[in-house]
C-alpha cells in the first residue's frame, strides 16, 4: 500500500519561512486537493517532495524510505511524479519521445515495441495519438498540458503530483484531465491537486489540505474543511468576501 | 534518401585519393585532412552544444589536451635497452623507460637533455627507440577524457551564459599555461611530435613515405567515421534521448526519472575525448603543436561550421566543416578590382563572419539541417492530418476533445 510520510517539514528562503513544520501522512490511493491562498507554499511544498528544494528540516518517507535528501531523478524512480505550474514538455522533441523519456529513464528497453505501444496507449487516451510525431512545441497549450500528464503515466509513480491542472484550460479539456485523474486514482494511485478552481477540487477531492503562509492550518475532508473557521477566514472566504471568482462556492453554501 | 546520400559521400571520400588528379594533389589531399579534422571537432561540438545544450567554449582546449598529452609522451618519454644513468628512469622488463629532462627552448648545441648526453656516450652502441605514435594517442584521449570529468563535474550547477564564459576561461587559463611553461612545452614555439608515420608504412604491398598523405588521409578519416558512428549511436540510444530532455529541460527531466547529473558529465566525457583524439592524430600529421592552436579565433571557427551547417544535427555540422574548410582554402585567391589588390587571406575570414550572421538571422537551423529534415520528418505533417481525419471519422467529430489547435 501506497505510504507517504511527510514529518514537521520546514522551508526557509532567506527571512521567509515557506513551510512551518508541515506534517501529514497518506495511505492509500487517496485523492487530496493541496489549496491555500498564493504564496501558501503549495509549490513549494510539491517541490520539496519531488526533491528539487532540499528542506531546512524534517522528514520524508515514501513507502518506508525516507526521500528528503534523495536528487529528484531518484524520488521519480522511487514512485513520485509532479507536473509543473508552468507546462515543462520537452519542445524540440517529437510527442513519443517525451513519452519515451521517462519510460527508457525506468530501465525499460528501447528497442522493441513495448515502450511505444505503451505510449500510443496514453495517447489514444488523451486523444492525441495522431500527433505522435510532431515536436512538442507544435501543440497548443492544452495538448502540452495533456502531454505533461501523458509523460506520468509512462513514469508510473505511486503518488502523482499535479499542479494547477486546471489552470487556463476548456471545459472539454477539463473533461479529459478529470477523465485522466479518476482513471489514475482508480488504478491505485494517490493524487494530490493543487488548484485554486474550487468547484473542481471540491468535485474531486475526498480528502483537502490547506497551506497558509507556511502553516498547514487544516487537513480533512471537504465538509469538514468547508466549515473550518479558519481556513473560511484565510483562503475560502464569506459571503462577503465573494469576489465572484468561484472562491467560496461551496463554502457560502455550507 | 539520407541513406544513400550518406552512402554516396563515403564512397566519394573513399575513393577520392585514388581517382583525384586535377593538380595541387598534397594541397588537396591535406585540406580534406584538416576538413576531417574540423568535423571531429564540429561533430562532437554538436553533440555537446547542440544534442545536450551544453554551449561550450573548451572544446578546442581539450583538442589542445590531447594534442599536447601526445606531444610531451613523444617529447619525454623514450625506451632503452640500456640505462643512462643519468635520466630518470625505470626498468621495464629488460628494457629501461627513459624520462627527459625538460631543457625548454635553449639550444641543443649548447645545453643537452640528459639522453642526448647519454646518446653522446654511448656513440651509437645503444638504440633507443621513440614511443609509438598510437600509445600518445591514446594517452590524449584518456587524458581529454579526464579533464572532460573534472569539467563536467565543476559545470554542473552552470547554464547558459554562465557554462560559455567558465569554458571559455577554462581553455585561456590552459593556452596561458602552456605558454608559460616554457621550460616543459617550449611556450610559443611549439613541441614537434614525429609523423604519423614516421618510418614510412607498407599497406597491401605498396609502400607510402613519411610524407604521403593517403595514411594519414585515412587515419582521419576512419578516426572521423569512428567519432560519427559512436554520436550515431549515441544519438539513437537512450543517452541521446536524455542528453536532449536535458537540453530542453533540466529539472522536468529529472522529476521524470533522468539521472542529469550522469548524463551532463558524460556528454562532456565522450566528446571530449572525441576532440582530444583528433587534437592528437592532427598534432602527429602536422608534426607540431603550438598554444595558438587553442586561440578563441579556433573555437569561434569550429563553432561556426556547426552552426553554419546545424548545430543539432552532427552529420550536418560534420559535413559542414568538411565543406566550409575548403570554401576558406578555395577563397585564399587574391584578385585585382580596378587595380586594387583584394587579399583574399584576410578577406576570406570577413566572408566567412557574414556568412554566419546571415546564417543565424534567417536560418536559425543552420543550412544543412532544413534539408536532412525535409528527407526525414517531411511527411510527419501530411501524416498527422490523416490521423486526425481517421480518428475523427472513426469517433465523431464531437468526440475529440482538447485535440484543436494541432499545428504541424
Amino acid at each position: 500500500m501506497i505510504e507517504l510520510e511527510v514529518s514537521r517539514l520546514n522551508k526557509k528562503f532567506g527571512g521567509n519561512h515557506v513551510l512551518k513544520d508541515v506534517s501529514f501522512e497518506i495511505k492509500g490511493a487517496e485523492m487530496i486537493g493541496l489549496i491555500g491562498p498564493n504564496g501558501a507554499g503549495k509549490t513549494t511544498l510539491t517541490n520539496v517532495l519531488d526533491g528539487a528544494v532540499k528542506p531546512n528540516s524534517g522528514t520524508v518517507y515514501l513507502n518506508g524510505k525516507r526521500i528528503d535528501q534523495l536528487p529528484p531523478f531518484e524520488i521519480a524512480k522511487t514512485g513520485l511524479g509532479r507536473t509543473f505550474q508552468v507546462t515543462r514538455s520537452f519542445r524540440r522533441m517529437t510527442v513519443l519521445e517525451n513519452l519515451y523519456v521517462p519510460a527508457l529513464a525506468l530501465g525499460k528497453s528501447h528497442t522493441g515495441n513495448e515502450v511505444k505501444e505503451q505510449a500510443l496507449e496514453v495517447l489514444e487516451f488523451l486523444t492525441m495519438e495522431h500527433l505522435r510525431n510532431e515536436y512538442a512545441r507544435a501543440l497548443s497549450g492544452g495538448q502540452q498540458k495533456l502531454l505533461e500528464l501523458g509523460r506520468l503515466l509512462m513514469l508510473d509513480p505511486d503518488i502523482i503530483i499535479l499542479d494547477e491542472p486546471f489552470a487556463g484550460v476548456h471545459p472539454k479539456l477539463m473533461e479529459v484531465i478529470y477523465d485522466y485523474i479518476r482513471r489514475a486514482n482508480a488504478q491505485g494511485k494517490a493524487m494530490i491537486i493543487i488548484s485554486h478552481q474550487m468547484d473542481s477540487i471540491f468535485a474531486l477531492c475526498e480528502r483537502l489540505l490547506v497551506l497558509n503562509y507556511g502553516d498547514l492550518i487544516a487537513d480533512g475532508t471537504p465538509e469538514q474543511v468547508k466549515k473550518d473557521p479558519v481556513v473560511i477566514e484565510a483562503y475560502l472566504g464569506t459571503t462577503e468576501d465573494r469576489s465572484g471568482t468561484g472562491h467560496g462556492d461551496e463554502a457560502e453554501q455550507s | 534518401m539520407p541513406h544513400a546520400m550518406g552512402i554516396a559521400l563515403l564512397a566519394f571520400f573513399f575513393a577520392f585519393p585514388f581517382v583525384y588528379s586535377a593538380g595541387n594533389y598534397d594541397y588537396i589531399m591535406h585540406i580534406c585532412i584538416v576538413g576531417f579534422f574540423y568535423a571531429i571537432l564540429a561533430s562532437s561540438w554538436s553533440m555537446l552544444a547542440g544534442y545536450a545544450g551544453q554551449f561550450s567554449f573548451g572544446h578546442m582546449a581539450f583538442m589542445g589536451l590531447g594534442a599536447y598529452t601526445a606531444a610531451l609522451f613523444c617529447h619525454y618519454f623514450f625506451i632503452s635497452p640500456e640505462p643512462t644513468g643519468i635520466c630518470t628512469e625505470f626498468a621495464l622488463g629488460s628494457n629501461y623507460l627513459i624520462i627527459k629532462n625538460p631543457i625548454g627552448v635553449t639550444s641543443t648545441t649548447l645545453t643537452q637533455d640528459c639522453l642526448a648526453q647519454a646518446m653522446e656516450k654511448w656513440d651509437g652502441a645503444v638504440t633507443v627507440s621513440p614511443m609509438p605514435v598510437w600509445l600518445g594517442v591514446i594517452l590524449g584521449t584518456l587524458v581529454g577524457g579526464i579533464f572532460g570529468l573534472l569539467i563536467g563535474l565543476l559545470v554542473l550547477p552552470l547554464r547558459a551564459a554562465y557554462l560559455a564564459l567558465f569554458t571559455l576561461g577554462f581553455s585561456e587559463i590552459l593556452r596561458a599555461t602552456i605558454s608559460a611553461e616554457i621550460q616543459i612545452t617550449r611556450g610559443q614555439a611549439g613541441i614537434e611530435l614525429p609523423g604519423l608515420f614516421e618510418n614510412g608504412i607498407t599497406i597491401a604491398g605498396h609502400y607510402f613515405g613519411k610524407t604521403d598523405k593517403i595514411p594519414p588521409y585515412f587515419v582521419m578519416f576512419f578516426l572521423l567515421l569512428g567519432c560519427l558512428a559512436i554520436l550515431y549511436w549515441l544519438s539513437r540510444s537512450r543517452f541521446g534521448l536524455f542528453v536532449r530532455a536535458l537540453r530542453e529541460d533540466q529539472d522536468a527531466a529529472a522529476a521524470l526519472g533522468v539521472n542529469t547529473t550522469r548524463y551532463k558529465i558524460l556528454v562532456f566525457v565522450i566528446t571530449s575525448m572525441m576532440a582530444a583524439s583528433a587534437g592528437a592524430v592532427q598534432a602527429h600529421y602536422v608534426t607540431i603543436i603550438t598554444p595558438n592552436n587553442l586561440m578563441i579565433l579556433q573555437m569561434s571557427l569550429v563553432v561556426a561550421m556547426a552552426v553554419i551547417a546545424g548545430v543539432e544535427n552532427f552529420v550536418a555540422a560534420a559535413i559542414g566543416a568538411i565543406l566550409i574548410e575548403f570554401t576558406l582554402e578555395m577563397l585564399r585567391t587574391s584578385f585585382n578590382i580596378g587595380g586594387v589588390e583584394i587579399d583574399m587571406t584576410l578577406w576570406r575570414l570577413v566572408f566567412f563572419g557574414v556568412v554566419l550572421m546571415l546564417t543565424l538571422r534567417f536560418a536559425r537551423n543552420g543550412l544543412l539541417v532544413p534539408v536532412i529534415n525535409y528527407f526525414s520528418r517531411g511527411h510527419v505533417a501530411a501524416e498527422t492530418v490523416v490521423r486526425r481525419k481517421q480518428s475523427e471519422s472513426s469517433e465523431g467529430a464531437s468526440t475529440a476533445p482538447g485535440v484543436q489547435g494541432g499545428s504541424s
